[in-house]
């Protein structure tokens, strides 16, 4: 098994925003420790993390009370928010106990070991 | 007739937040993230009854320095800038009082008074009862700390319950200025959970790979 997680894996999240509104979020390497990392960048809080071979970003802010939803490492494709426990699929973001509420998706870029985040796709 | 002697268990600790008084009133009145944020310590949860600023919570929490769960009931309310409370647990009743302090510069102290009355038997526990409630106090105090700054600084990025924040939705630009408001604090909270129901809630785990919060 390689040590690094490849570029071709990175999320199919649709992109709608030109290069310019990506940010440096992480490198490949920071992201391979737990496979899972929270960050802010700028004033969004994003939950970066590998699942099922994709490299994804969904918004760390919890709908409800605005809850870090990455703060556990996820288990059986979901996340559980740390403050009242509403669950988020790690497919897509969306709120597997509050449908109405889905997180909202980054959409990313890799450049060699760095990952790249667009703030606004 | 002589009232009964009685032998005063109490312990009492202050500490600071870098956030106002009512983001912390609201963290005491949200008794949902008992078994989130606490699910070390709570297992259970449920409101029995609540009104404007009173309710009455039955929960089942282990404490530190003791190796089992045990299930209380517990009535709080506002009394201007403090919140005291009445816990009935182990055949005793644990008062509270949590005080709430505005400081400069948005930040606030909120200063903790535990109290037993116990029958004089009970002088001998002085020491645990304060080192039972010492350890609690920060054990919690430390769980509580990070949702309470994360709680006002998402408020001043213009977070909306059950919303969230606007150009994060809709993946618009941040607007080049924010105006939130002043942090309102109206109790009861807002409930998403089952916890107002005879079956009430209870942790989804007891044990967690912790990444933490974001950097």
């Amino acid at each position: 098994m390689s040590n690094t997680p490849t570029g071709a894996l990175v999320s199919l999240v649709p992109r709608n925003s030109g290069d310019e509104n990506y940010q440096f979020l992480a490198t490949l390497e920071e992201l391979k420790k737990a496979g899972q990392l929270t960050r802010w960048v700028e004033d969004h809080d994003i939950l970066l993390y590998e699942y099922e071979g994709e490299i994804k970003a969904l918004s760390n802010i919890c709908r409800h009370f605005g809850g870090p939803v990455g703060y556990h490492k996820h288990k059986d494709g979901v996340f559980t928010c740390l403050w009242h426990n509403w669950t988020f699929s790690c497919k897509d973001g969306s709120c597997t106990s509050h449908p109405a509420y889905p997180l909202r998706q980054y959409a990313l870029k890799i450049e060699g070991d760095k990952i790249y985040v667009d703030l606004l796709g | 007739m002589n009232p009964p002697k009685t032998h005063l268990l109490t312990a009492q600790f202050r500490a600071e937040m870098d956030c106002p008084k009512e983001v912390v009133m609201w963290n005491y009145y949200d008794h949902e993230h008992l078994v989130g944020t606490h699910y070390k310590y709570y297992n259970a949860a449920r409101v029995l009854a609540e009104r404007d600023d009173w309710s009455l919570v039955m929960r089942s929490k282990k404490m530190p320095l003791i190796p089992f769960y045990g299930a209380g009931i517990g009535f709080q309310y506002m009394d201007g800038n403090t919140m005291k409370s009445f816990h009935q647990e182990l055949g005793q009743v644990l008062e509270m009082e949590a005080f709430f302090e505005d400081l400069p510069n948005d930040r606030c102290s909120v200063t903790v008074t535990y109290r037993i009355y116990a029958h004089p038997v009970f002088k001998v526990f002085d020491s645990f009862f304060k080192k039972l409630f010492k350890k609690w106090f920060w054990a919690t105090w430390e769980e509580d700390a990070p949702m309470r700054l994360r709680r006002w600084k998402v408020h001043q990025l213009g977070f909306k319950d059950f919303s969230g924040i606007e150009y994060i939705n809709k993946k618009t630009p941040r607007p080049e200025k924010i105006e939130p408001g002043q942090y309102e604090f109206i109790p009861p909270v807002r409930k998403s959970s089952p916890i107002r129901t005879v079956e009430g809630i209870q942790r989804p785990f007891e044990t967690s790979n912790e990444l933490g919060y974001a950097d």
